[in-house]
């Protein structure tokens, strides 16, 4: 259902930005409003947005405030113009706390236009979209037509299962009449069709009966069928590999570790100093995200997503300022080692250097993070007995030397130097 | 070597008697039906094959049922936002004080849970005893008031500061006295908040009391040398220290540090080096001190100023009347004052009695051996106890008289410790207006109009300074838990200052404390104290008029001389009762009687015969219009015709642990002279009924094997393997099993008999670390207390001149005293054997052995067979008979969330039908060995201690790597001294005892 009102909501929009091209055009040249697109995409988004505020001003309306000759002055090199003693200048220097706007000297006096009518184009889209006949359907409506639809569509559904069954009540009265004019044909048949089962289904049934050595060997089959599936049912108790719950924040690993190449330690910082990984706390998240809105991808208004974020640290994004009534964010946690077992994160990615994959398999590649290893102790135990244990932390300088002297050659695994012992993990 | 001494745990084992014999030959006290079951008339009545069949099947389908839930959904909660100094799963240090005592605590996510002492307090050593370790455990208490209360009734602290402000304003106005009445305080900050209350309201008063009171000696130094203190003594110092009923290694002024001091001249590093004290203890009831005595002599209370008057006519030559007429005493006497004059300069005496007189004799025999100075500091003097008894009559009075307008508590219980609770509760309904600051409606606070709760020194900022010069930090660790106001602030507030309390401390410290230190406040919050007193303290000689002293005290003495006389005590556990809501401080066996979760009164086993009470009996104790019927303890060692009783219990309003646990015998107290004293006439008789106290004396009995080894001083240094008799120097070994090697660490123990007191810090530290369970009084009855460690304490007999030593000659001798009893404490663990007979035996390999030379104890793949606990030849095997942590019938302290947050994150907690035991805290060992690696360099000796070994003031514990032939423990392990308990039955302990060494006269 979602994800038809969504394609629906795309469709609309989709529809409506095409419209309002359309309409641009008639405004400015194609050409200029398209490069502009792409340049503000690239250049701008960070700081501003056309109708938000975002860390500098909103743009919609700077050609009725500003000539387009100061502004690509400004563009090019505004702490000039605040140095020089513009009085437009200083004012929104002193008005965004002194904030630099980073100088765009790459930029050609054509582009800084584009990219001027494009914001035009945009603003102008923008005072349309509420009264637009022609945009109603789109995203005005985005909001709502999820529910419409829902509605409509069990609206629907009820009328057709009341359709159906009537049809069928039908249907059943009809042969009911039928049996009861034809009962004596249908005795006759049902005896010819007995006859005829009788001579081949029965008489293979009956020689598979009186075949001892065969009901044997079914019934041991069926035994041995049971005993594996009941042996596996038993040992995957608790084993939970592949589990991935549904969090209460849709965050994509393939987004940021993927495509953006964050290292795994920026956020997991825990994994290199203790024994927990740790997830990180909100402030990590807002490191970037109190810039990184996504506004791009959802229509000029914050994701959702993010604004999640906003709400555990009770961060008004308009005003940019704390509350201080933050949220923790409650995430389900994937990995769930029994108490009894205690595993320490540093050792294994410090002391040892394996590669976070190793165990939690290509998280970089996840959408959403399942658990990838089963976690069992035969999944720790195997590793402990083929992993060699690295030779070049000065702790372990006196056990080499042992080794060396009982084991020419071969490689010290963990397993050698009291990896397998139980009071290692249990305790 | 077989040791000709005849070593005893209790009288019981030492008369064999049958119930004795009986109980010792299982490995738990309630035997296991299993002969019922088996026969066939048991199959047949007890459990018929059909009721077994129901109950299997029932069994099976609700198993079924059970397990069919899903899995359930583990939340992950992260930080909204980061605190930067937090690390989820690395715990943070923070320097503390807890009644004077520089500590360290342990957090974790914030939330603080262990106390050690700090290792940088260099100069100033003092550890930490029990009650420190303990009292994490308070943070977590249930008990304690959630909000400030007027009448009983919780309200806002608004509202209790405006009722609070008006009653003093009112007070102020009307002239009348506005009294703050507290313990001690040597807090810098509260004293200045005191101030500035008094500042506002000139009216106020300071006073303070102690419930055991050492006014005593404050008073006599005032008369000596005009100084009103409590001096810091040098144990250290010391070659001869002659203690009069001064239970100084435990309760008196402070424990630790004279514990500190007094083994520094016997541990095995001074016993290398030729050199031990001589320590003579003259007392009525076996004390921990006198137990550690080389030799101790029983005399009756009333004979303390006796024997103080021979002393000080035997050192001086001069002849004062009223000497001691015991012949015991006499000799001991003559003998002990030609070692004191021998080593003037290095010897001392002291006394714990709080009578003014005796206190000046004190002064004057240490005055005559030149022990002021080095041994005896009067500059660096002590500040924990300040309490004048003189001061607290003077409320009272002033009280009853209605010249008190207003009535603060601070620390202070007098309707519970002072001995007339009667006049307290008369007096304060004069006071128009009354205020605890406790933080539990307590037996005072419980009676006054407000309570204003105090928070706990883990929730507070403040300062301590227990010894002039030096000054010790409290910070916080948490946030208050509950709403409580620490009552420095609760007094700023009221003062109409409105400082912050931690500006408050900040500013006090940096204008009174830091300057001239070239330290900063940084500094101190990172260390934790500052040491600012002189090296050594300058010499005094006292000036006394002993004739009239003598006279007075033979007065005094001739006032409680009685057939039977009583005497009070500070018990090592439980101290003055202020922590009686501490269950592991409840649990932790006395270090003499070994009795939990009760006082009783301690009377000589030949009293008791002629009393006609034994084992289990109870007696009522009647002296000065007060009576209370006690069980009985027989204790070896104490003097005939002497009752003692703990004070400390019979709270009844302390928490759900503490209440109603023994009897208080506070008000046996007498005040004479000014002076409050814990000594008096009294009368005996046999109580009706009997009671079982939970003592765990006997309780994993070792059945009398050969495991403590003891010679003297001058045998060692004859011969300094004197004794220590290593079987394996004598006899040719064969092994079954193959070598274990262990290539990386061997983790050894080596346990110094000479240097352990027995006072358990060690016990409680190790609960504290490894989330050891609190049973209760009843499970502790049935020999199912869980402590990992435990203090074994053997008596032997040593009757004076003919030495009753051997076996066969104690079964002849018909009449025994048995006031001379000698004490061996021997701390018994896990000895993680390498051929360890509980290893072979576990059916299921749940205790197995490491490469680092450990005794694995796997919880989870334990299923609770008990082979191993009865194979283990040294009884320290614990089985979870419960839940013990999580069970509403064992609810002594942890059955609440909130209580779970003192436990240790890194240790599991172990269920029910499950076997644990010392682990040698794998996870220190662990954590040390992460933290080499994570550094990139090979583990250092003392990267890894033991729980036990840090709280051991004494370090008498010594914990290490034997592979590392320099490390401490293998250095003290290459000790002549050292023996292995049961090393013949070649189970190859790792855990070395040194031989106690006993620096007796004889020889």
């Amino acid at each position: 259902m979602r994800n038809i009102s969504s394609v629906l909501g795309r469709l609309a929009k989709t529809m409506s930005v095409g419209l309002m091209l359309l309409f641009a055009v008639t405004m400015a040249h194609a050409q200029d409003v398209k490069e502009g697109e792409t340049l503000f995409k690239s250049k701008c988004t960070t700081c501003h947005g056309v109708t938000k505020k975002v860390v500098g001003p909103a743009l919609a309306g700077m050609s009725e405030r500003h000539s387009e000759e100061w502004l690509v002055k400004w563009i090019h090199n505004s702490q000039a113009m605040v140095a020089a003693g513009d009085p437009a200048a200083v004012q929104i220097f002193e008005e965004y706390n002194k904030m630099v706007m980073t100088s765009f000297t790459d930029l050609s006096e054509d582009q800084i236009k584009s990219i001027i009518a494009y914001v035009k184009a945009e603003e102008t889209k923008a005072a349309e979209a509420p009264a637009g006949g022609g945009a109603e359907g789109g995203a005005g409506a985005k909001s709502g037509d999820a529910s419409t639809m829902m509605i409509v569509g069990l609206i629907a559904i009820v009328v057709l299962a009341v359709v159906v069954i009537v049809v069928l009540n039908r249907v059943i009265r009809t042969l009911e009449k039928v049996i009861a004019n034809n009962q004596a044909a249908i005795a006759e048949a049902q005896a010819r069709n007995e006859q005829f089962e009788e001579s081949k289904f029965a008489k293979f049934a009956k020689a598979f009966v009186k075949n001892k050595k065969l009901v044997g060997f079914a019934v041991l089959m069926l035994v041995a069928f049971l005993a594996v599936l009941g042996w596996n049912t038993m040992w995957n108790v608790g084993v939970h590999q592949g589990y991935q719950p549904v969090q209460p924040i849709k965050f994509s690993h393939q987004i940021h570790a993927g495509v953006n190449q964050i290292e795994c330690q920026y956020c997991h910082g825990g994994a290199f100093k203790s024994k927990n990984a740790s997830i990180p706390s909100a402030n990590v998240c807002m490191n970037c995200h109190n810039t990184v809105t996504a506004s791009d991808h959802y229509d000029g208004e914050i994701s959702p997503e993010i604004a999640k974020i906003y709400r555990a640290v009770d961060y008004n994004p308009e005003t940019r300022e704390y509350g201080d009534n933050p949220k923790p964010i409650e995430w389900v946690r994937i990995h769930n080692l029994p108490d009894f077992a205690y595993f320490n994160h540093s050792q294994h990615v410090v002391v040892a250097g394996v590669e976070c994959q190793t165990c939690h398999g290509p998280v970089e590649t996840m959408e959403e993070v399942y658990q990838y290893s089963p976690l069992t102790m035969k999944w720790c135990v195997d590793c402990h007995r083929t992993t060699a244990v690295n030779a070049d932390n000065a702790y372990y300088d006196q056990l080499i030397e042992a080794h060396e002297k009982l084991k020419k050659g071969e490689k010290m695994t963990a397993a050698m130097i009291g990896g397998l012992e139980c009071g290692k993990c249990h305790y | 070597m077989d040791s000709n001494k005849k070593y005893w745990k209790g009288l019981e084992e030492l008369q064999q008697t049958p119930a004795f014999v009986e109980s010792s030959k299982g490995e738990f006290a309630e035997p296991i039906p299993v002969e019922d079951v088996l026969n066939e008339a048991g199959l047949s009545t007890k459990t018929p094959r059909r009721d077994f069949l129901k109950a299997l099947g029932f069994g099976l389908g609700a198993v079924t049922l059970a397990a069919c839930n899903r899995t359930p959904v583990h939340k992950a909660v992260p930080y909204v936002i980061k605190p930067e100094e937090v690390t989820p799963g690395i715990p943070n240090f923070y320097a503390s004080s807890f009644n004077g005592q520089s500590v360290l605590v342990r957090t974790r996510e914030g939330r603080p849970i262990s106390i050690s002492p700090n290792p940088n307090a260099v100069g100033v050593t003092q550890g930490t005893d029990a009650t420190t370790v303990a009292s994490v455990l308070d943070l977590y208490d249930m008990s304690k008031l959630q909000n400030p209360q007027l009448g009983g009734k919780d309200v806002e602290w608004s509202k209790l500061d405006a009722t609070v402000i008006d009653a003093l304003t009112k007070a102020a106005s009307a002239g009348k006295q506005i009294a703050i009445v507290s313990s001690t305080v040597n807090s810098p900050s509260t004293l200045a908040a005191i101030a500035k209350l008094t500042a506002k309201y000139p009216t106020t008063t300071h006073v303070q009391v102690d419930a055991v009171s050492y006014s005593g000696i404050i008073e006599a130094n005032r008369a000596s040398f005009g100084k009103a203190v409590v001096p810091s003594y040098h144990f250290n110092n010391a070659n001869v220290v002659v203690s009069v009923a001064a239970d100084f290694l435990g309760t008196w002024l402070a424990g630790e540090e004279h514990t500190q001091d007094y083994i520094k001249n016997r541990d095995y590093k001074s016993l290398k080096n030729g050199k031990m004290s001589r320590h003579i203890q003259f007392e009525s009831g076996l004390s921990m001190t006198g137990s550690n005595a080389d030799v101790r002599i029983a005399i009756k209370p009333s004979e303390e100023g006796a024997v103080l008057i021979s002393l000080y006519n035997a050192i001086t030559g001069q002849s004062l009347p009223g000497g001691v007429s015991n012949k015991k005493a006499q000799t001991a006497i003559t003998l002990a004052a030609k070692e004191l004059t021998n080593n003037r300069g290095g010897a001392v005496v002291v006394a714990g009695s709080n009578d003014v007189n005796v206190q000046l004799l004190v002064n004057a025999i240490n005055s005559a051996l030149g022990a002021y100075g080095a041994i005896i500091d009067l500059d660096n003097f002590s500040k924990q106890y300040q309490g004048s008894d003189a001061a607290f009559q003077q409320f009272l009075a002033d009280a009853a008289a209605g010249q008190v307008g207003v009535a603060f508590f601070l620390n202070s219980n007098p309707v519970y410790d002072y001995f007339k609770p009667a006049d307290v509760t008369n007096a304060l309904s004069k006071v128009a207006f009354t205020l605890s600051f406790a933080d539990r409606p307590d037996e005072t606070a419980s009676t006054l109009k407000a309570i204003a709760p105090a928070s706990t020194f883990l929730e507070s900022w403040g300062d301590a300074s227990s010894k002039e010069g030096y000054f010790t930090i409290v910070q916080p660790t948490i946030n208050p838990v509950f709403n409580t106001r620490q009552a420095e602030q609760s007094l700023l507030i009221w003062s109409g200052d409105n400082t912050n309390i931690y500006e408050f401390v900040k500013q006090n410290w940096e204008t009174n404390i830091l300057a001239g230190t070239g330290k900063t406040w940084k500094d101190v919050l990172q260390t934790g104290f500052v040491y600012k007193g002189s090296a050594t303290g300058s010499s005094y000689s006292a000036n006394v008029d002993v004739n009239a002293v003598a006279s007075a005290i033979a007065t005094a003495a001739r006032a409680i001389a009685g057939e039977v006389e009583l005497k009070l005590y500070e018990s090592t556990v439980m101290r003055d009762g202020r922590y009686a809501n501490n269950a592991y401080l409840q649990e932790l066996p006395d270090p003499i009687t070994k009795v939990t979760w009760d006082n009783y009164a301690a009377i000589n086993p030949k009293f008791a015969e002629e009393l006609g009470i034994g084992e289990k009996g109870r007696i009522k104790v009647e002296a000065n219009g007060y009576a209370v019927e006690l069980p009985v303890v027989l204790q070896p060692g104490q003097a005939l015709g002497t009752v003692s009783i703990a004070v400390g219990y019979g709270r009844t309003k302390v928490g759900k642990a503490g209440n109603n646990v023994g009897q208080n015998a506070y008000p046996f107290a007498r005040l004479v002279n000014g002076t409050i004293q814990f000594a008096s006439k009294a009368s005996v008789s046999k109580a009706g009924g009997s009671y079982e106290l939970a003592q765990t004396q006997t309780h994993h009995t070792i059945e009398g094997r050969n495991i403590i080894r003891e010679t003297t001083f001058a045998k060692y240094l004859k011969d300094p393997n004197s004794e220590s008799g290593r079987f394996s120097d004598s006899h040719k070994t064969y092994d079954l099993w193959n070598k274990f090697e262990s290539p990386g660490h061997k983790w050894v123990m080596a346990i110094d008999l000479n240097a352990c007191t027995g006072c358990g810090s060690c016990i409680v530290a190790c609960n504290v670390e490894n989330n050891i369970p609190v049973v209760g009084r009843d499970e502790v009855r049935r020999r199912r207390e869980m402590h990992w460690l435990r203090i074994d304490r053997y008596y032997t007999l040593d009757a004076g001149d003919t030495k009753l030593t051997k076996e066969k000659e104690i079964a002849k001798a018909t009449d025994l005293d048995y006031e001379d009893v000698t004490v061996v404490h021997q701390p018994m663990l896990c000895q993680h054997c390498d051929h360890a007979p509980c290893e072979t035996v576990c059916p299921v390999l749940a205790t197995v052995h490491s490469s680092e030379g450990l005794n694995h104890m796997a919880y989870n793949r334990c299923f609770g067979t008990r082979y191993c606990a009865n194979n283990c030849p040294y009884k320290v095997r614990r089985f979870n008979w419960f839940n013990y942590w999580n069970d509403s019938r064992f609810d002594n302290y942890l059955n609440n969330e909130f209580t779970q947050l003192v436990l240790n994150p890194d240790v599991t907690t172990r269920s029910r039908g499950v076997m644990e035991k010392c682990s040698m805290c794998i996870q220190r060992i662990q954590g040390g060995k992460l933290k080499a690696k994570m550094e990139n360099r090979k583990l250092r000796d003392g990267d890894v201690k033991v729980a036990c070994q840090e709280a051991c003031s004494a370090n008498a514990i010594i914990f290490g790597d034997i592979n590392d032939p320099e490390s401490e423990v293998s250095k003290a392990l290459r000790n002549e001294r050292v023996y292995y308990v049961l090393e013949e039955i070649n189970v190859q302990p790792n855990i070395g005892y040194m031989t106690k060494v006993r620096n007796t006269f004889e020889a």
